[in-house]
């Protein structure tokens, strides 16, 4: 039908599929469902149980360190961590660790159904191995809760400081008895206008040093699990809410051009609070003359890795001319993209945009050491500006787009000690498919990841891919694209040769 | 002589295939210094649509492209036109989105991911590269010299009265149509010195596509039937212009009748009449031709002469009798304001508005042509002396072209192509004449002349004449210093005047770095962003394709201008007094109000120097509310300082305006600086609309729409309220009674 197709089809004789294989997919990514009613087994008690709340950030991240007891007669390996409904929906990245022995790295979590029935919600922790009865384990649990304040007042003026709010309860969420604990509450600067005391225990609660609030410690052991104590503090937070609905963040890998080219597509929005009055120039002229702090996004400063060149930063109806690109010493010093939006961004107000440039491909790209047709390309998972508020993304996809023909694709992400921002590979979706670009006949493999609820602490996350390619794949396309240009001067001199004239010759 | 490698190079065969090949080495060349000239404002600032009309042309190939070519035959527009939409589909001319659309599948057929923005933005420079070489095979049937072809390509490549309708971004109908008009009268040329039907049709093909692209078709459906007319006349009926004529007509006239906005008006509109026409005069005269070879000369001259005067009177009453009733329309407007310059600005201040319809001022011929103008009769004069068919095609062309060029600005572009064509002719004849037609000086033939006759002896000193060396030294140099300063010239004027996108201003930095002004695409994507996507916006017509474009969001009145009524609708808001516009605003659903105000940078194209012709047009409408006179003061001067009139000070465009603007100056005087005016220390007061959004310069001002009163109070009183005045002491100061009795 289509000489094209035709031609792929010729051209594509020694092809492969391409297949994907995930590094370590030993649990299932979709949530367990508990019976109604559930509730876990008595098996453990927290003895003791220490919560740092920070508040630093336009997202929440909480850190609890909690000593854990097996009170059973069986070994257990099962931990059920609760958490509030409304929390349980918007926690981006949740990691536990055995404090004891943090080189092992991260323990599996498995997330749970939703059942609305309940308070509580809860993810299943398994030990490495089965926790002996009366023996205790130092589980270190941190996670961070995307859209966890609310700006109030909901609206202020233009010149106004903007505070937010935050909501929590006392008492630890817990599926299990707790000894004692406390809560640590980190705020960002010591203008705290409103929070919660409690008579809980005895003496001044909370405890006020600097920025932090504690709460605790509390005796409690006779309150039942699951119990709530309302606390609410409102703190001011001068900086923006910056959130990013969606990123798309592209990859393209090119062995012929030795170029990796990267693209970002944000859709940002800022969760402050909103504008009372509209907007007034007047007022914004003078504050940033003045250069007076605001909630607004005024400019994102986005570092790019030494060597990046060609940035661009473009939206729906072109360039932004306001945008200013200072490149960086090769080896150390990185580049600083600085991204100043059309307009300020106030609370409630949108912007979307794309960013992009090229970096050397020799810097990401190995070939790897036992086989001449494989290589490994190691390169951020998410970059992002980097800017102290911090940023929350509600959902990321990265693709990585390698090159025409590339097969048996193998991902990881690297971890480290301490945290990488990304949950586990099993949290994250994976997806291999055909992206047709450039004169493919193919289609170039990519590889899609997409991720939930994340915040800019994977900023340094690497993502490691694995692919076999081979020289047959290189050449395809000059070879595709000769033949294609051989077939068409061999039909025009076979045109140009008929004789079409009625006349007789 | 001996055989240089040169010569075997130049001569016999292998020459005729040197400079073929040469030839087409040369246009290329020429085409891509006709597509790269185009590039300033792409390597300036960027790959952007330019000005206003291109915005809707763009939206409208993004539609086609998104929904394919049905829906976009089908589309109607909700978001144009508010609430009253527009048939969109079936009001434009879609040859230029379907060209786009068609490359832009091409190239995703070959996997060629390029954006549709990036093929609207090059499609002009592109067909420039076209146009040159269709100006190639036009003038070179034309003339047998092979410089004057090279020539007129070279000419319609870089001239600046075409490149100002074609840089790249200025995606306008003009883009592709001049292409095609070139190339279909090289086609009706062709037809007529061979007769043939293959290149009547083909002519007709082409004059569809025109059609399809461009208004200006008329122009060929009224050239192609004057030629004939004129050759008729000339005595000079073939069965040549029989065959192409017909064959053109018949296939052009079923082409252009596929267009939805066309449709029968090849039949039924006058400005189709004359084609229609001569069509029926040359059966007629075909006919008598026929007749002709059957009956003696003396009875046929009497019977020609009765059968034309019957003929011709009965199509002539034929045809007014249809007019008057109604089944062939009238001339329509904006033909009369081609014959009479004053017939716009009385009758449809809307085309008289627009400043490319303005007639040409006479500096202007000179800066779009350059000294192609003054070559310009020359070469109609060569015309004049060779005077075969294709030779009394460019003399009527020039004739009418040279008349419309001197009405409207913007018809500049369909002069061009001739004067293109004919300055080639002059130029060619020049060069050949003195560098190339050269018998004197030949030392063979001059040692012939000196044995042979003495009386040529005087003449054996033959370095004097254009047979010399020094004359054709002179001539030469001269020639190529008038070409080098025309393309100096054309780039410079390119470069300087043709070049803005005008979405995007370009300034300069006090160490002299570019500095964009870029408050269009600001205000733009502010409401695209932070707006409901239903929005309505409104504001004068000249930004409605852009909101359309940028903003994506549903605009009252556009650049289409198809209906009067509803243009001066906005105009009466706009002039009007706020107790006034409230109620039409809400009627009209309209929830923002975006003016565009230069008074703080010097941006001299703003609303309050366009303001006159809101005031005018919708003066057209309600002769009573609004006076053109009201907003002159007493001596007649515009004026926006506080001598303005209180009329003037009402109106919501004054107050949207300057509203605020006095705060900016911290306590000093406000300055307007494009009217160089001193404002009133007190700014004006809004009280129905309120401040949303003004760009960093001020350019772009948006106002949203208060909703009606939670009280149910007027909104002068709520507001009166807020700022804590007493109702009593409002309404007193509500009423200087002047205001109504003036």
């Amino acid at each position: 039908m289509r000489p094209f197709t035709v031609l792929t089809t010729l051209c594509g004789l020694f092809l492969s599929s391409s297949t994907l294989v995930c590094a370590d997919s030993t649990l299932s990514s979709s949530p367990v469902a508990l019976p109604r009613d559930f509730k876990p087994p008595q098996a453990f008690k927290n003895t003791n149980l220490v919560r740092n709340t920070n508040l630093e950030k336009s997202y929440l991240r909480e850190t609890i360190n909690v000593v854990v007891e097996n009170v059973d007669k069986e070994a257990q390996s099962d931990y059920y961590l609760a958490l509030p409904s409304d929390l349980y929906a918007k926690v981006g990245v949740l990691e536990v660790r055995d404090k004891s022995a943090p080189e092992k790295g991260r323990l599996d979590v498995q997330a749970t159904e939703i059942d609305s029935s309940r308070d509580l919600q809860y993810f299943i922790v398994h030990f490495s191995e089965p926790l002996k009865p009366s023996s205790q384990i130092t589980l270190g649990i941190s996670y961070s809760v995307l859209n966890s304040f609310s700006p109030r007042p909901a609206a202020v003026k233009q010149m106004d400081r903007q505070y937010l709010t935050y909501s929590f309860s006392a008492y630890a969420p817990s599926a299990y008895t707790t000894v004692t604990q406390k809560t640590k509450l980190k705020f960002p600067s010591t203008n705290v206008p409103d929070y919660t005391t409690t008579d809980l225990k005895s003496g001044a609660d909370p405890e006020r040093l600097g920025t932090s609030y504690t709460y605790g410690p509390y005796e409690t052991t006779k309150v039942a699990p699951g119990s709530n104590y309302p606390i609410t503090v409102r703190y001011e937070f001068t900086k923006p809410v910056i959130t990013a609905s969606l990123l798309e963040r592209d990859l393209e890998v090119s062995h012929w051009g030795g170029n990796l080219a990267t693209e970002e597509r944000y859709w940002l929005r800022n969760n402050g609070s909103e504008l009372l009055d509209h907007f007034s120039r007047v007022e914004w002229t003078l504050s940033s003359y003045q250069q007076l702090p605001s909630s607004s996004i005024r400019e994102l400063k986005y570092a790019l890795k030494p060597g990046s060149v060609d940035p661009y930063f473009i939206d729906d109806i072109g360039n932004v001319s306001t945008s200013r690109y200072r490149p960086g010493k090769v080896p150390s010093r990185d580049a600083s993209l600085e991204l100043r939006p059309r307009f300020p961004i106030f609370g409630g107000w949108n912007y979307s945009f794309r960013i992009g440039w090229n970096n050397d491909l020799s810097a990401f790209l190995r070939r790897a050491v036992d086989s001449s047709d494989s290589y490994v390309l190691k390169v951020p998972f998410i970059e992002g500006p980097k800017v102290t508020e911090g940023i929350q993304y509600e959902k990321v996809v990265v693709r990585v787009i390698l090159p025409e023909g590339a097969r048996n694709v193998r991902w990881e992400t690297l971890e480290k000690v301490s945290s990488n921002g990304l949950p586990s590979a099993s949290q994250i979706q994976a997806d291999v498919s055909d992206h047709k670009t450039f004169m493919d006949t193919l289609g170039r493999t990519a590889l899609t990841l997409t991720v939930d609820g994340l915040t800019d602490e994977a900023r340094d996350s690497q993502l490691v891919v694995t692919y076999e390619y081979s020289l047959w794949d290189g050449l395809r396309k000059p070879v595709t694209i000769t033949a294609g240009l051989l077939a068409v001067f061999v039909a025009a001199w076979v045109v140009g040769n008929l004789d079409v004239s009625i006349k007789k010759r | 002589m001996a055989e240089s490698p040169l010569n075997v190079l130049l001569k016999g065969n292998t020459g005729r295939n040197t400079r073929g090949l040469l030839r087409i080495i040369i246009l290329g060349t020429i085409a891509a210094a006709a597509v790269s000239s185009r590039l300033f404002s792409v390597i300036r600032f960027e790959s952007i649509i330019h000005e206003f009309d291109p915005w809707f042309n763009f939206r409208a190939t993004k539609y086609l492209v998104q929904h394919g070519f049905y829906s976009f035959w089908d589309w109607f527009d909700d978001r144009t036109w508010h609430p009253l939409g527009r048939v969109t589909g079936g009001t434009l001319y879609p040859g230029l989105m379907v060209t786009s659309g068609v490359i832009y599948h091409i190239l995703r057929f070959l996997t060629i991911p390029v954006d549709i923005r990036n093929i609207c933005v090059l499609l002009a420079p592109g067909f420039s590269g076209l146009t040159a070489l269709a100006m190639y095979f036009l003038t070179c049937e034309m003339s047998t010299s092979p410089s004057a072809g090279l020539l007129a390509a070279a000419f319609m490549g870089i001239v600046p009265g075409y490149i100002s309708r074609s840089v790249a971004g200025s995606y306008d109908n003009e883009a592709i149509a001049i292409f095609l008009l070139v190339f279909t009268f090289f086609l009706w040329i062709k037809a007529v010195k061979n007769g043939s039907i293959m290149w009547g049709a083909l002519t007709a093909l082409f004059y569809g596509y025109m059609v399809s692209a461009w208004g200006g078709y008329v122009f060929i459906t009224n050239l192609i039937p004057l030629h004939v007319f004129v050759l008729l006349c000339m005595g000079r009926y073939s069965s040549r212009i029989y065959i192409s004529y017909t064959t053109w007509y018949a296939l052009g006239t079923l082409a252009s009748m596929q267009i939805p906005f066309v449709g029968f008006l090849p039949i039924r509109n006058s400005d189709h009449m004359s084609a229609l026409g001569i069509f029926g005069l040359l059966q007629l005269v075909a006919f008598a031709d026929f007749v002709r070879g059957f009956i003696p000369g003396k009875h046929f001259q009497r019977l020609l002469t009765t059968m034309i005067i019957v003929v011709f009177g009965a199509a002539f009453v034929g045809l007014v009798v249809l007019t008057v009733s109604g089944v062939i329309a009238p001339w329509s407007g904006r033909f009369y304001s081609l014959w009479d310059t004053g017939y716009a600005k009385i009758h449809i201040p809307i085309i008289a508005s627009v400043s490319e319809h303005q007639p040409t001022a006479w500096p202007a011929f000179f800066f779009d042509l350059n000294f192609l103008i003054w070559l310009f009769p020359a070469g109609v004069y060569m015309c004049f002396r060779d005077l075969k068919d294709e030779h009394v095609f460019v003399i009527i062309y020039s004739v009418l072209a040279s008349y419309f060029a001197g009405v409207m600005v913007r018809l500049m572009l369909t002069l061009t192509p001739i004067v293109c064509v004919a300055a080639a002719l002059a130029l060619s004849t020049i060069l050949d004449t003195y560098v190339l037609a050269t018998p004197g000086p030949n030392p063979k033939a001059k040692v012939v002349e000196d044995t042979s006759s003495e009386p040529l002896r005087s003449a054996r000193k033959p370095d004097v004449g254009i047979t010399s060396y020094l004359s054709k030294l002179v001539v030469t140099s001269s020639v190529v210093i008038y070409l080098l300063l025309f393309v100096a010239h054309c780039t410079w004027v390119t470069s300087n005047a043709y070049s803005s996108p005008s979405v995007v201003l370009a300034s300069r930095m006090p160490d002299g770095s570019q500095h964009i002004i870029d408050d269009y695409r600001e205000a733009y994507y502010w409401l695209r962003q932070n707006t409901p996507h239903n929005a309505k916006v409104m504001s004068w017509w000249d930004y409605g394709y852009q909101i359309g474009g940028m903003a994506d969001r549903p605009t009252l009145v556009d650049n289409n201008t198809w209906n009067n009524t509803h243009i001066a609708t906005v105009g009466k808001a706009m002039s009007s007094r706020e107790e006034v516009s409230y109620p039409i605003l809400r009627q009209h659903d309209v929830d923002y109000v975006l003016v565009v105000f230069g008074g703080l940078l010097g941006y001299s194209g703003d609303d309050i120097n366009k303001f006159l012709w809101m005031v005018r047009i919708a003066e057209g409408i309600w002769p009573d509310e609004v006076k053109e006179r009201d907003f002159f003061t007493a001596r007649g001067e515009y004026r926006v300082d506080d001598q303005a009139t209180p009329t003037m000070r009402n109106s919501l465009m004054y107050k949207m305006s300057y509203y605020n603007y006095h705060t900016m100056f911290q306590g000093g005087q406000a300055v307007d600086r494009v009217r160089g005016a001193k404002l009133p220390a007190e700014g004006p007061q809004l009280s129905t609309l309120e401040e949303a959004f003004t760009s960093e310069n001020w350019i772009i001002r948006i106002y949203k729409v208060k909703d009606l009163d939670n009280l149910n109070r007027d909104h002068g009183n709520a507001v009166a309220f807020d700022r804590g005045h007493k109702r009593k002491r409002a309404t007193k100061k509500k009423g200087p009674r002047v205001l109504r009795t003036e």
